[in-house]
């Protein structure tokens, strides 16, 4: 896949940033369609869950 | 994605339900369906496009409904149409379905009213069929609509690519097959997210933390240094108290001072009990200062009965007659004295006269209520005024008198001090030291309560104000968080980006020219396939000169078809290519190279084609990868097409 593809050159990066770019591409594919897709509360959430998730781990 | 199935309802000229199976096979994987022009080719092509994608491709979408199972309804009822496809994607199994209603009019003609209605199943493990929620955003994943093109085209448009000028088009199609275009976006997408959280931290980060936790701990410091040295003070005065008392003890024991001792000793018992007076005295004023509203109001009261008593005095208040009893002579137009009267008659204007000048009951009542109500205040201001004059006068008396008992003491100090004996002196000094020690000890211990008082209200402030601030702190520290992954995952994005790209743009160019050597008859006359940063698809000739521009129209056909496959490989979406009429153009050469090779560039291949397009050597070439061939066959008699397959 394409896609795996293009995770491998972020595998450098830290997981936390790889997991953000995987979640973010696969909401903007899915609104590819729309000229001006609404996702910026999506894309919030995505960080928050993540970030939350992170903190978590750490306690 | 590869196609298993497609069933039509009353989709344009296919009348009825009518189904078509592709073929799956790895090894035959090309599906070709004849049909000659007119017959339906078109509208089959449309109706995979419009199943997966709606819109585009209809200008009307009434247009859609098959015309003869309009015309088997009567006005004002509805007739529909419905393609389902079946297909597989990443070893999942769907079904999806789009289904359009319209009213019949009058004129014969469709009114469809809302939007089509899209459905998406998708086959579970266990074989249950699962509702998809998000159809749209799952058909994006798995094909997107903006790539679509590239992968189900008519093929006597595709030469487009291979256009002198066609640079944009080719940057705009490697853009969105090969996801730069979602690269783009979340980068976007991630900063403004980023700058947000940015934004939000600004505004968030007034609390000063670190500085609020310093002054509590200095406050607190400055605290345990005051009840500390507090407590030393205590101590002190306890201690110097214990020295005055054994002074106090060896003076009543030596005979020349034990007589002045006594007396101070009496003096200070005196003093004392006068102390305790002036305390309970002192209490008294207290509170009766705290009722002093009454007292400042008194003035107030005092003039408000003098006005009250004044109009009584002068027969305003009760008014001697009542409003009530002058409206009830009006309304009975008669007299005081009983006789009748006329409408406008002097002892008319007379009534009217004394009912502006007579008070409503209720209006008097009140009147008389309040002058009540104020009495008592007077009398109680007068009393408090009184009481507090004498507990002032006791005051002073006693404060004279205190003063006269401590002049005394003084005197007996003095004599004491002044003793010809040096023992008795020496005492009475030391003892004078002490008692001014004890009293620095005081005032002291006064300016540490002020101290403390103040240090204890700061600490209790600043709690609070560390409360908020760790909340801000708190809240600070996740946006700090969110803000900086949403910016390294953007900046990620950036950086990553023109290598990506730069990849896929060589790897499309190698691709492309392989695809190209394979498909074009002059192989050895085009020797190069260019695609620069600028994206600009060339073809180098022999010569090593750009041979674009001196192309044939077959040639720049057989260059997209190319350049498509080569994306489509590179893409590695799992994607069928479904080509309407993609022959049509071409010369035998060309027909017979790419029908050769085109089998091997897709996983799946979906041929719309006139029998003139595939024949000879060229159907010869696809006879062994046909795994499904089906016929339309246009019926003149009825107007619709039926889906016939062959073999």
């Amino acid at each position: 896949m394409l896609k795996d593809r293009l995770m491998e050159l972020f595998k450098e990066y830290d997981p936390e940033v790889q997991r953000v770019i995987s979640e973010v591409l696969t909401l903007e594919q899915e609104h590819i369609s729309l000229e001006r897709p609404r996702v910026k509360n999506l894309v919030r959430q995505i960080i928050d869950h993540i970030v939350q998730d992170e903190s978590g781990d750490q306690e | 994605m590869k196609l298993e199935r497609i069933t039509l309802e009353n989709f344009r000229q296919y009348y009825g339900r009518q189904r078509l199976a592709f073929s799956t096979d790895s090894q035959q994987n090309v599906t070709v369906i004849h049909g000659v022009n007119g017959a339906g080719k078109t509208s089959l092509f449309l109706a995979i496009n419009w199943c997966l994608y709606s819109g585009e491709g209809a200008a009307n979408v009434g247009e859609l409904i098959s015309k003869e199972a309009i015309s088997r309804v009567h006005n004002g009822e509805a007739a529909r149409t419905t393609v389902e496809l079946t297909f597989t994607h990443d070893g999942e199994r769907y079904l999806v379905a789009r289904r359009l209603e319209g009213v019949k009019q009058p004129d014969g003609s469709i009114s469809v009213s809302g939007a089509d209605d899209f459905t998406m199943m998708r086959t579970r493990w266990d074989g249950q069929a699962e509702r998809v929620n998000n159809p749209v955003g799952t058909m994006n994943a798995i094909l997107p609509s903006n790539v679509r093109t590239y992968f189900l085209f008519d093929g006597e448009k595709i030469d487009n690519f291979a256009k002198p000028e066609a640079g944009d088009e080719v940057r705009y199609a490697i853009y969105h097959v090969l996801k730069l275009e979602v690269l783009t976006r979340g980068q976007r997408h991630l900063e403004e997210a980023a700058a947000e959280y940015r934004r939000e931290l600004k505004s968030a980060s007034s609390g000063e933390l670190r500085d609020l936790l310093e002054r509590d701990e200095k406050a607190r410091d400055d605290r345990e240094q005051a009840l500390t040295r507090k407590e030393e003070l205590e101590r002190e005065v306890e201690s110097t108290r214990r020295q005055i008392a054994d002074i106090d003890q060896r003076l009543r024991e030596m005979q020349n001072a034990r007589a002045l001792q006594q007396q101070r000793e009496r003096l200070e018992r005196d003093i004392k009990q006068r102390q305790a007076e002036m305390d309970r005295l002192v209490g008294n004023i207290r509170e009766t200062a705290t009722s002093r509203f009454v007292l400042i109001g008194q003035p107030a009261i005092e003039r408000a009965l003098v006005i009250l008593d004044g109009k009584r005095e002068r027969g305003e208040i009760p008014s001697n007659i009542r409003q009530q009893f002058v409206h009830d002579l009006i309304d009975q137009m008669r007299c005081i004295c009983g006789r009748p009267f006329e409408l406008g008659s002097p002892e008319h204007q007379r009534l009217l006269a004394l009912m502006n000048s007579s008070l409503p009951g209720s209006l008097e009542d009140d009147v008389l209520d309040t002058s009540a109500a104020l009495r008592p205040f007077a009398e109680r201001a007068r009393t408090l005024r009184e009481s507090l004059n004498r507990d002032m006068r006791q005051r002073i008396e006693l404060l004279a008198l205190i003063q006269a008992l401590e002049e005394e003491l003084d005197d007996v100090s003095r004599q004491l001090k002044g003793s010809p004996q040096e023992e008795i002196s020496r005492l009475e000094k030391q003892r004078q030291e002490f008692r001014a020690d004890i009293e620095s000890y005081w005032l002291e211990q006064g300016n540490l309560d002020t101290r403390l008082d103040a240090l204890s209200k700061e600490i209790a402030q600043l709690e609070k104000q560390i409360e908020r601030a760790k909340k801000d702190k708190s809240r600070q520290h996740l946006l700090t968080r969110r803000a900086n992954l949403a910016q390294r995952a953007a900046d990620a994005i950036g950086e990553m980006y023109q290598v990506f790209a730069d990849d896929m743009r060589q790897r499309i160019e190698a691709k492309t020219k392989e695809i190209f050597k394979s498909l074009i008859w002059k192989d050895s006359h085009f020797q190069d396939i260019y695609l620069g940063p600028d994206y600009k698809l060339e073809v180098i000739d022999r010569y090593g000169l750009p041979a674009r521009p001196e192309l044939s129209a077959g040639e720049r056909q057989v260059l997209s078809l190319s350049f498509i496959t080569a994306m489509s490989r590179i893409s590695e979406e799992e994607a069928p290519l479904v080509m309407d009429t993609p022959f049509g153009r071409l010369s035998s050469h060309h027909r017979n190279s790419i029908t050769e090779h085109l089998p091997e560039l897709a996983d799946q291949l979906v041929l719309f084609v006139t029998d003139e397009e595939l024949r000879d050597q060229a159907r010869q070439n696809l006879e062994p990868r046909i795994g499904a061939e089906y016929r339309l066959e246009f019926d003149r008699g009825t107007s619709y097409t039926e889906i016939v397959e062959v073999g």
